[in-house]
């Protein structure tokens, strides 16, 4: 497993929401399953001193860290406050932040990241479902049924064809490691990359499924920066041409972010790539 | 969101970009009475939202005495299909030299990076290929407030020292402005000093609200009806309607349907919750459009409730035939409810596209 086992205690924020409520319930349901702690504490300003689903609630992270044990935060709270929520976690001296929040604005999250790395804190996400290793430790919002323990690594930009690929594999018999999905925003803290060299560490990872997509470079990257054992899928071959996501950074570097030349590219280095979800299994079994 | 270009040099001129003299009419009938502000010579330029503006036709140079006529001539047209709404009227500059330099969100670096070359006013993705050299480069973290003198002088190099305040103001217009990407080009040098000849500015879409922009001009009215129900949508050429959640699994269900030569007709994202209204009103966009014979549902997730899911597309009681590949809890409930309206519910992404495929051949 990687970023966290079943020793890490986690605060989750924007606990009250409905949604932070909602995902503290299956978290700790998980964590009893697999006897591990979950989440610690919650955190809604001015909300302090209540609790929700059997966690106590705090009104600022400090705050929960003078009483509870924790290492990780989860950010449940709305996009116009999750950058802010993330500093905050940053500050308070957590090692990672899962950031599952959508449609922060682009901007706060580039500060967010910055921020982060000053103080030594990972990001994962934002856009993002968190992350899963089965039998430890779940940091998110995947389903856990599809999952299996094994050792294959994913890691992804999408939320629900993770679960799909991550189905496939468990019907092939080939269980994983950790499933990282590290966000479908145009800047994430966590990259391909950064998940990779963390899987090169983890002696339970043998291989690694790369799910990417359209827009950017971030899958090619990532492939070029490891020694591990890698295939790849991506999404968005027939993604029309005036819908791709363009940005300056894209441009430059020419057809960059298509999915078709990203491809072109894995396969240059050697990687094999599916043409359908269906194919990641019998991929990665000649890898291993 | 794309500004236009006067809105973009309006945007600049706040945060102290010269800009040239313009004005903007919206009707051939308005020139008259802007005629008397305008020097003797000027451009006409057509405020349209696409690349190659100028090579289609849509920059035009006029006089006093022809103003009015081009005027009717450039709104009577389309440039690259789109219709001309407005005119930007601006004094003719006495350009010296033509430079390029604009500030983009990047990826790779997770920072802001700066462009600037001496070669200005070409397509610079053009010279990113054949002369990448020509083009150089700086990334900023955007908690920093202003270019560094070090980094100025690196972008600069040997060009004009009066464009560094230029280059400036456009990191304030970033920042200030949530873009996506503030571009100068040409950013041209004159005997009176340097101006922004053209203007882009891209906003993120996530920050619109709080730029106090109500409404993505971006979008289509069916794009905009479906952000109304929150979900994610992209109108294509094909006949099969596409209805998924999240958007990688509806990209992939949109490339599997490519794989086995089908043609999707849209790409629908209903995005989290996917409750009995949701899907209804999504399977009722997809249907109104009249290019859709056949519609794949295909719902993956751990909290979808299946039965929900079956009443949202039997209550959305359309006309074309839906195949469903659902995955979540109460699954098999929510097969007998579409079974008993003789809808088909199968139990992969796989099938469930091969099946739509089939149905329109």
């Amino acid at each position: 497993m990687i970023y966290g086992d079943k020793q890490t205690g986690i605060i989750v924020t924007g606990a009250t929401g409905k949604q932070g409520a909602f995902h503290i319930t299956l978290i700790n349901e998980y964590a009893r399953a697999v006897g591990g702690r979950g989440v610690v504490a919650g955190v809604s300003p001015g909300k302090g001193g209540q609790e929700i689903i059997g966690v106590p609630v705090y009104n600022s992270i400090r705050d929960s860290l003078r009483e509870q044990d924790a290492s990780a935060a989860i950010i449940f709270v709305p996009a116009s406050a999750a950058g802010d929520s993330i500093m905050e976690a940053a500050s308070a001296g957590l090692s990672l932040v899962v950031a599952i929040t959508e449609h922060i604005p682009v901007h706060d999250s580039m500060k967010a990241i910055s921020f982060a790395k000053l103080n030594d804190c990972s990001v994962i996400g934002p856009n993002c479902p968190g992350l899963l290793s089965p039998g430890e430790v779940k940091m998110g919002i995947m389903p856990v049924h599809l999952s299996s323990r094994g050792n294959i690594g994913v890691i992804s930009r999408s939320g629900t064809l993770t679960y799909e690929i991550v189905d496939q594999l468990t019907r092939a018999g080939l269980g994983q490691s950790t499933i990282v999905g590290i966000g479908g925003d145009p800047v994430i803290g966590q990259t391909f990359a950064d998940v990779l060299k963390k899987f090169e560490e983890d002696e339970q990872t043998r291989a690694v499924v790369l799910i990417g997509e359209v827009g950017g470079s971030l899958e090619e990257e990532g492939a070029r920066s490891t020694d591990l054992p890698v295939a790849a899928y991506i999404a968005g071959v027939s993604a029309p041409p005036e819908k791709r996501m363009g940005h300056a950074g894209a441009i430059i570097e020419g057809g960059e972010g298509d999915a078709r030349s990203k491809i072109a590219r894995l396969k240059a280095m050697g990687v094999p790539v599916a043409s359908r979800p269906s194919e990641v299994p019998s991929l990665i079994r000649k890898l291993i | 969101m794309k500004l236009l270009e006067y809105e973009a040099k309006a945007v600049f001129k706040e945060h102290g970009i010269p800009i040239p003299l313009g004005h903007i009419i919206k009707s051939p009938e308005e020139f008259s009475g802007i005629s008397g502000k305008l020097p003797s010579d000027f451009v006409m330029k057509a405020q349209v939202d696409v690349g190659g503006r100028g090579k289609a036709g849509g920059i035009l140079m006029a006089d006093r005495t022809k103003g009015e006529k081009i005027a009717r001539e450039l709104f009577a047209k389309t440039i690259r299909g789109i219709p001309v709404r407005e005119i930007l009227i601006e004094e003719r500059l006495e350009i010296v030299h033509e430079y390029y330099a604009s500030i983009a969100v990047d990826r790779s670096s997770k920072q802001a990076l700066i462009l600037f070359t001496e070669s200005g006013g070409v397509d610079i993705e053009t010279l990113a290929r054949e002369n990448p050299d020509a083009i150089r480069r700086a990334s900023i973290p955007l908690l920093m407030n202003r270019i560094p003198p070090f980094m100025m002088r690196t972008l600069l190099g040997s060009a004009p020292k009066e464009l560094g305040p230029v280059i400036q103001n456009l990191y304030r217009v970033f920042l200030s402005r949530d873009a996506l990407l503030a571009e100068i080009n040409p950013l041209v040098t004159t005997p009176d000093g340097p101006f922004a000849a053209d203007a882009k500015l891209i906003i993120d879409d996530n920050a619109l609200g709080r730029q106090g922009i109500t409404q993505n001009r971006d979008l289509t009215d069916r794009e905009r009806e479906a952000e109304r129900h929150g979900f994610s949508y992209v109108e294509l050429s094909g006949s099969i309607g596409v209805i998924g959640n999240g958007a990688g699994l509806t990209m992939a269900t949109l490339d599997l349907i490519e794989y086995y030569h089908g043609k999707a007709a849209n790409f629908l994202d209903v995005g989290g919750g996917a409750d009995q209204e949701r899907v209804m009103h999504a399977v009722r966009l997809v249907a109104a459009d009249p290019s859709v014979k056949v519609i794949v549902v295909n719902l993956l997730g751990g909290i979808t409730r299946c039965d929900d899911v079956a009443r949202g597309i039997i209550s959305a009681d359309i006309n074309q035939p839906v195949i469903v590949r659902l995955a979540g809890t109460n699954e098999d409930e929510g097969q007998k409810i579409l079974a008993g309206h003789g809808y088909r519910m199968l139990d992969s992404m796989e099938a469930a596209v091969r099946a739509a495929v089939e149905a329109v051949q």
